[in-house]
């Protein structure tokens, strides 16, 4: 789901990029907030960091004492993406295995949909292998779109990604 | 009281009587724990913290019950959707048409942008674009918040909300089938829900025609 976000961060701005005219100024903040923002690529509350929409207020720059850079106070809003628990998704089969497989859904790489949470689809072994209902038809196979619920999600620290564990359990729910 | 509590504990191992002590305490728990949950599905603007509190014991508690009563097959309880506990104040959902058209407007000053090499976009940026365009129903955002906003007088939550409108639903049957926290409101919300997904149905046809003329 996405999120509409208000955050109030520092922003830094060197010595050297400190200008007398005043439209400079504002730019170099922005541009720093941009590159931190990107930096920052995803918290565990927020989810994805997205795109900066505005930027609502500069507060009053505070020279730092020992390297003349100056810290920048700034309120602005941005959007983010997160799956939540019980939310309804649509993933897009990146890869099968016998044990499930793994969708991508938006900037989430990894939504784990295993075989025990899609009851009625079995394993086909082929060339291209898939997951098959026989009393639907209906297929899992690569780059299918399916419609599923999310059971867990995991947020990994170290690499700023999130995981989750998607079902198929639940009416209306399956390839679209 | 902390040696009888230690008695009473160390009986327990020992004599059947206790143990039926034991598993009646447990039953107690869980009762409660389901009128909890009744609670909260029927209260769905009750506090915060006490939702949060009821929710974690009550998946855990039911995670017990199943490892040891074989006797007992109970469904595990339906995933409910809770995305008010997890946020935090200064964030309020987005509907995914909502979000597609803030981020296909930045998209479109994207050459601009790209020719400034000091502007960082984000790399989740265009990965969240194209999933919040694959899953838009709608052009107007606008009338697609104030159609779905009168449900917000039954209780209906903002989560709940932009779900709806992200699945593209069309019958109230299918809202409930897939929200199953709206089950809990059904009464109260059935009719409402019903007009609004109405209302909603004449904005996506309207879209979809536009895709086609496209």
């Amino acid at each position: 789901m996405f999120l509409k976000v208000q955050l109030s961060w520092n922003v830094v701005i060197p010595a050297e990029n400190l200008d007398i005219k005043g439209l400079m100024l504002q730019k170099a903040i922005l541009v720093r907030l941009l590159d931190d923002f990107s930096a920052k690529k995803a918290t565990k509350d927020l989810g994805y960091l997205l795109a900066v929409t505005t930027l609502d207020k500069i507060g009053e720059g505070k020279v730092r004492e020992h390297s003349g850079d100056v810290l920048f106070p700034v309120n602005f809003t941005c959007l983010s993406f997160k799956v939540f628990r019980g939310e309804i998704i649509e993933g897009v089969v990146h890869k099968i295995l016998k044990h499930g497989v793994f969708m991508r859904c938006g900037p989430i790489e990894n939504l784990y949909l295993s075989n025990q949470k899609m009851s009625g689809y079995q394993y086909q072994v082929a060339e291209n292998p898939c997951f098959l209902n026989e009393k639907t038809g209906s297929r899992i196979e690569k780059d299918a779109t399916l419609r599923c619920v999310v059971i867990g999600v995991k947020y990994l620290e170290a690499q700023k990604e999130f995981q989750a564990v998607v079902g198929l359990e639940g009416d209306y729910l399956g390839p679209v | 009281m902390s040696d009888k509590g230690g008695k009473g504990g160390k009986s327990a191992l020992k004599s059947p009587a206790s143990k039926g002590k034991d598993s009646k305490g447990r039953k107690v728990q869980f009762d409660s724990e389901d009128m909890f949950d009744e609670k909260f599905e029927t209260n769905g603007n009750g506090n915060g913290k006490s939702n949060g509190k009821d929710g974690t014991p009550f998946a855990k508690g039911k995670g017990g019950k199943g490892d040891k009563g074989g006797s007992s097959k109970k469904e595990p309880p339906p995933l409910l959707l809770k995305v008010e506990e997890e946020l935090p104040e200064n964030a309020k959902c987005l509907m995914n048409c909502e979000a597609a058209q803030i981020l296909q407007g930045i998209q479109d000053h994207m050459v601009l942008l790209s020719k400034d090499p000091t502007i960082k976009i984000p790399s989740s940026f265009d990965r969240a674009l194209q999933y919040a365009n694959t899953g838009n129903f709608y052009t107007n955002p606008h009338s697609v918040r104030q159609t779905l906003e009168t449900l917000k007088k039954q209780d209906v939550s903002d989560g709940e909300i932009c779900l709806i409108a992200n699945t593209g639903i069309e019958s109230t049957k299918k809202a409930f089938a897939l929200i199953p926290s709206l089950k809990a409101k059904k009464s109260k919300v059935k009719e409402s829900l019903g007009t609004a997904l109405t209302e909603l149905n004449k904005l996506k046809t309207v879209t979809e025609s536009t895709i086609v003329l496209d």
